[in-house]
């Protein structure tokens, strides 16, 4: 299942009495049967019934066991990823929170068109430690069928609890779904995730908050190095979730090309057939493998890629990393790819274009810090959306209900922002001034360092309050976050 | 910010007292006389993005220290990285030079002090990244623990000073 020795010599780090896979589902379940400590972890996967979802997710701080020594997880029901949750369009959700950590959190469901308010996808919701809170929403029957996000979301502790463990996929069954060729095709929910060594020792390398934390344990699920299977012939549809609180993976599959199907809202028109996928935290997109080559194995790798532009500021990696190894195993007659998906209209031409300016900036009072006077609020070194830190009681952006509107985000920093948009997903216009060939429903693009891009979202049927931020989740937490009020 | 005790405190006293003097022309604006008796400021050339909104914050803090800065935006940081052999795991966003020696990011003046007393045997000292709480990068969202390192011409890396959150 795993290859400990490959990742000695990838994590470089000096890491001792590297195990087995240590903290995934697989590592849970051996810590009941070894250690009787832990709560006993729960179903790998929780389901609707009858239109009906049920769920209750428990978010705990789980001891556990990480390469170079014990350490504390962060789960949902002792597991991290937490369980699989799949629903269906149209079905009613109903899901209970129980929060036995120290701190507040709160639940944000990416992706998800749903209101914004009340019980629906409001992360201005606090669950106190201790407390508990049931998210209840329903989807709509046609809500596209898609690959979406559970996660917490309180503001100044998202990075911390997401870079800790917490956080799982929600699948939603639908219209991508009922397609012959995608529905013959065996699938697997990749949930990428980094964690912090047990010794943390990247942070005084220099990945620390402000480019946003990574860590050199890159697990797939919870698992260093798991094995996918795939018949001679057959078709893998690989449904990849960037769950990292700052790394951006640069995804390539060993002797195959990926056909992508799916982005971050659902189905694109066209199948298109790629050598390399940029995932950035937030995004997701699924991939269609076809088991088309000499029957062996194969690596998943995520290959070095520079976040601050070219100056090299993070990177840590300069070679490829082994993910996943992808199997061959038997053969089955030769699964066609589909042809076509589902149209993605265009939408409306916009009302009007509005400008967001990201970048690192010494806030208000950075004279007062420099002369030992400051302290206050959000003084000093942090992240401004046109200048302004995030501030839970200030409307940013004010927009009506049903109109369509073009933003234009520049990324005006020496480092890459993935910029996601709650509640309503959107479409890339353009990037760096060069036309999107396809339209495909996103609610996270990446904007690299220095590029600008144009995106069209249309805000339909639901009003309130909700945010827009920077998913380099610690960039979000050192205030890259605007209040959106839909009236 | 505990940096690492200076060995030699009387020795590294001596080299202050020219930077320190130098500080006293440069925050209370000083007379002719005061100019001409002060000994020279260390030079130091700082080189960044325009687009970086902290590298001035470094810049105003080595000021303040009694180097003179030149404060130089070029387009490409990376340029300058390669010329002065910082190696790319220990990149942040500015780079500097003083006295023949290379400084990467946010290193602390007091280090930039004790490298030209002690003269090690390095091409320069860097601070990879950008800690919050390292010069520069005050904030009220916290501080975090960092180490500055010695790197030579080879690449080899060192650690040259801890500082505690």
């Amino acid at each position: 299942m795993t290859t400990p020795l490959r990742r000695r010599q990838v994590l470089g780090l000096g890491l001792a009495g590297l195990g087995t896979a240590v903290v995934g589902p697989l590592l849970w379940d051996r810590l009941q049967h070894s250690a009787a400590r832990a709560q006993p972890a729960g179903a790998a996967r929780l389901a609707s019934r009858g239109g009906v979802a049920d769920l209750e997710l428990v978010a705990s701080a789980t001891p556990g066991t990480l390469p170079g020594g014990p350490a504390t997880l962060l789960t949902y029901n002792g597991r991290s990823p937490g369980p699989l949750l799949e629903v269906n369009a149209g079905d009613q959700v109903r899901l209970r929170l129980r929060n036995d950590l120290q701190e507040p959190t709160n639940l944000h469901f990416h992706g998800l068109h749903i209101p914004p308010t009340g019980t629906g996808d409001n992360v201005f919701l606090t669950v106190p430690p201790g407390g508990s809170t049931t998210y209840a929403f329903k989807l709509a029957a046609d809500h596209p069928a898609g690959l979406f996000y559970v996660h917490p979301h309180h503001h100044g502790h998202s990075a911390d609890q997401v870079f800790g463990g917490l956080g799982g996929a929600l699948v939603v069954r639908g219209d991508l779904d009922r397609i012959p060729e995608v529905g013959a095709a065996s699938e697997s929910v990749l949930v990428l995730k980094d964690f912090a060594s047990a010794s943390g020792q990247e942070a005084a390398m220099g990945v620390g908050r402000m480019l946003g934390r990574e860590g050199p344990l890159l697990t797939v699920n919870g698992e260093l190095n798991p094995a996918l299977a795939i018949p001679s012939g057959g078709l893998l549809r690989l449904r990849l979730l960037n769950a990292s609180n700052a790394r951006i993976y640069r995804l390539a599959l060993e002797g195959h090309r990926m056909v992508l199907i799916a982005t971050d809202g659902g189905a694109i028109a066209t199948p298109e057939s790629l050598e390399e996928l940029l995932l950035a935290p937030g995004e997701r997109a699924d991939v269609l493998v076809q088991g088309n080559q000499t029957p062996g194995s194969y690596r998943l790798r995520n290959l070095p890629y520079q976040r601050s532009g070219h100056m090299g500021m993070g990177q840590v990696a300069d070679a490829p990393q082994t993910l996943a190894t992808l199997n061959y195993a038997g053969s089955v007659a030769t699964l066609p790819l589909p042809k076509t998906l589902i149209p993605v209209p265009s939408q409306p031409q916009p009302e009007r274009t509005r400008r967001f300016s990201l970048a690192h900036a010494m806030g208000m009072g950075m004279g007062g810090m420099q002369h030992g006077m400051g302290g206050m609020g959000s003084g000093g070194m942090g992240f401004v959306i046109n200048g302004q830190p995030f501030d839970p009681d200030r409307i940013d952006t004010r927009v009506s209900l049903g109109s369509t509107e073009d933003w234009l985000i520049v990324n005006d920093d020496v480092m890459d922002h993935p910029f996601h948009l709650h509640v309503n997903p959107f479409q890339v216009i353009s990037r760096a001034g060069r036309p999107e060939a396809q339209r495909r429903w996103k609610d996270t693009v990446l904007v690299k360092a220095g590029e600008e891009v144009r995106i069209r979202v249309t805000f339909k049927d639901f009003t309130g309050r909700t945010v827009y931020h920077c998913h380099n989740l610690d960039h979000e937490d050192l205030g890259l976050m605007g209040v959106l009020q839909i009236d | 910010m505990n940096s690492t005790p200076f060995r030699g405190h009387a020795r590294f006293l001596g080299l202050l007292l020219g930077v320190g003097a130098a500080a006293a022309v440069v925050s209370g604006g000083g007379s002719l006389t005061a100019r001409a008796s002060a000994p020279a400021l260390m030079p130091v050339t700082s080189y960044r993005s325009a687009s970086c909104g902290c590298c001035k914050g470094w810049v105003q803090h080595m000021r303040a220290n009694g180097f003179a800065v030149r404060d130089v935006v070029v387009a490409d940081v990376a340029v300058i990285k390669r010329r002065l052999g910082v190696p790319t795991r220990l990149a942040s966003c500015h780079t500097a030079e003083v006295a023949g020696f290379a400084l990467e990011g946010h290193v602390p003046a007091a280090d930039v002090k004790r490298l030209l007393q002690k003269r090690p045997q390095v091409a320069g000292l860097a601070l990879p990244g950008m800690p919050l709480g390292s010069p520069g990068m005050e904030s009220a969202y916290g501080k975090e623990a960092f180490t500055v390192m010695a790197f030579t011409r080879t690449g080899a890396i060192s650690s040259f000073s801890q500082h505690a959150k």
